[in-house]
């Protein structure tokens, strides 16, 4: 007889766990849960990755804008208020002066060209006199910290007394709104996380009592025979967790090209071009290569992070959902 | 121990109507020392299988109190009264087998609700299924068994942990006379070695069989006690 022989340690611990009559497999059965819970993790992935988006876009956008001052000068060929240096040369002598300023760059005639051809087109020569642009960089480290946060109107006086009618534009103003819609666009980002794991949540907790109405007879009978609510809610929150773990796994994968392509598109308002996509991944180490430097590194974190949080909203939520039926039992 | 002080018992109230359930237990009391055998005496309806259900912590008693192997059931939390029913073993009239379950695995539940080694399970098991007759159909699922098999798998599965109270709801029924006769052998010698053993039963024979000490029930009353 089969139960006659001594089956192995493994053999017997598997048996003894399958053998109380639950059925799991039955109660949350291994296809419907991790289908959904999949579903879930790539909307909470394209969410997170909006929100690791616009979390970079932001930072980027204050850091840039805040540390730059546009300058123009115009008629910057007449004769400066001390000749013989042009309106010009005699805002940028000012210019190197000022404490904190990193780098002064005048835009030069194709610089300009190209920041003018969405109006005006391809034109190299202009029949009226541009003014002069000059982009004044501040260093890094510039602002609250060092006591030199430049001040566009304290610097427009002094560069009027040079070059009278200079006009000096803090572009951190524009930054900060910026930032401010890129905080909204994270903020969002986030509550659709939040959203999404909210419905987890309510999906896993529908499932669980399901399961629980489906093998409502052997629950009931265990606990008669002295099985206590945490052996019970712990029987089915690890196959939840497994399913839940297994399906955020799934969904993590399945969301990946769609992440690649984004971050793809995304790479210019965020930083230097992207290496270029080999044609065809030769192997794993070149598309994890690919992945880490195409996606950024808070948004891999994340996405591993996934399948475990999807794995513990599983598990919290089946605990709480079995201990509230079993309190119906006496 | 059992000891029963005043205990009336009413079922949840249930339907749309709201209407009250009757009251199944009125002002019972009543005590069996350690190792004491009762008979459980009354017509239907009188209010055995509901007295049955208090004692084997099935239900809290409406009003009363009630105290089992030395443990007091109303102030005592969740997890007390779950170690208190792995030492309580029941026979149910319907016998509650899990029909998905070999037999070896039904008969193995209270034991493996104890965590007990697997290899001391093995055995246990077998030498139960043997005394009941059953060494044979170990494999077997409930379902392919006649009744008085099943009722053997129940009895079996009652009383493999050897717990400290065992109750019965008509044990014999599904039984012939050579089976209810040995059930009954080993009731004795259960309640020889300490086991509280409490027997609802309608068979005039069997009682007369083995006279003992009686807890007679009629509307929800008890009406003798000796």
């Amino acid at each position: 007889m089969a139960e006659r022989a001594a089956p192995g340690l493994l053999a017997r611990w598997h048996r003894a766990r399958r053998a109380d009559g639950l059925a799991l497999r039955r109660a949350l059965p291994d296809r419907l849960l991790p289908l959904l819970v999949a579903a879930m993790a790539v909307l909470a992935a394209l969410a997170l990755a909006g929100a690791t988006g616009a979390a970079i876009l932001s930072a980027r956008w204050s850091a840039g804008a805040a540390s730059l001052l546009t300058i123009q000068v115009p008629d910057p060929d007449a004769p400066a208020a001390s000749p013989p240096s042009t309106r010009a040369d005699a805002v940028l002598a000012a210019l190197a002066d000022t404490p904190g300023a990193s780098r002064v760059h005048r835009l030069d005639k194709a610089e300009l060209a190209a920041l003018l051809a969405p109006w005006l087109g391809q034109a190299t020569e202009f029949a009226l006199t541009l003014p002069a642009i000059i982009e004044l960089h501040m260093a890094a480290e510039t602002g609250a910290e060092t006591g030199a946060d430049p001040d566009a109107a304290s610097l427009a006086r002094r560069l009027a007394t040079v070059a009278p009618g200079t006009l000096v534009e803090r572009n951190a103003e524009w930054g900060a709104r910026l930032g401010r819609l890129a905080d909204s666009l994270h903020g969002c980002a986030l509550l659709a996380v939040a959203i999404v794991a909210g419905i987890a949540v309510v999906l896993i907790a529908a499932t669980t009592r399901a399961g629980l109405a489906a093998r409502r007879m052997p629950i009931e009978l265990i606990h008669a025979m002295g099985a206590s609510d945490g052996y019970i809610a712990g029987r089915f929150a690890r196959r939840t967790a497994l399913l839940a773990f297994v399906g955020g796994l799934a969904g993590s994968v399945a969301a990946l090209p769609l992440l690649v392509l984004l971050s793809r598109v995304a790479a210019p308002f965020a930083q230097a071009a992207p290496s270029p996509a080999p044609a065809s991944p030769a192997d794993w180490a070149t598309l994890l290569a690919l992945l880490r430097d195409t996606l950024p590194t808070p948004l891999i974190v994340t996405l591993l992070a996934l399948a475990p949080a999807a794995a513990t909203i599983g598990w919290l939520t089946t605990q709480a959902t079995v201990r509230a039926w079993l309190r119906t039992l006496p | 121990m059992i000891r029963l002080r005043d205990v009336s018992f009413r079922y949840e109230t249930a339907g749309a109507s709201g209407a009250q359930a009757p009251v199944a237990l009125r002002q019972v009391s009543f005590a069996v020392p350690q190792g004491g055998f009762r008979w459980l005496l009354g017509p239907s309806g009188a209010g055995k299988s509901s007295l049955l259900r208090l004692l084997a912590l099935g239900a809290r008693p409406t009003t009363g109190t009630l105290e089992l192997l030395g443990t007091s059931i109303a102030p005592a939390r969740r997890a007390a009264l779950a170690r208190l029913r792995r030492r309580i073993g029941v026979v149910h009239q319907d016998f509650r087998l899990l029909p998905d379950l070999p037999v070896f695995d039904n008969v193995a539940l209270p034991l493996r609700l104890q965590r007990r080694p697997e290899d001391e399970v093995r055995d246990e098991v077998h030498a139960i299924l043997d005394w009941v007759g059953l060494g044979s159909r170990a494999a077997a699922r409930p379902p392919q068994l006649s009744g008085g098999e099943q009722q053997r798998v129940a009895i079996a599965r009652a009383v493999i942990h050897r717990p400290a109270l065992v109750l019965a709801d008509e044990p014999t029924n599904a039984l012939d006379e050579h089976q209810a006769t040995r059930l009954m052998d080993l009731f004795r010698d259960l309640s020889g070695l300490g086991t509280t053993i409490v027997v609802a039963t309608h068979n005039d024979a069997l009682i007369r069989r083995r006279p003992a000490h009686a807890l007679e029930l009629a509307h929800g009353r008890l009406v003798r006690d000796g």
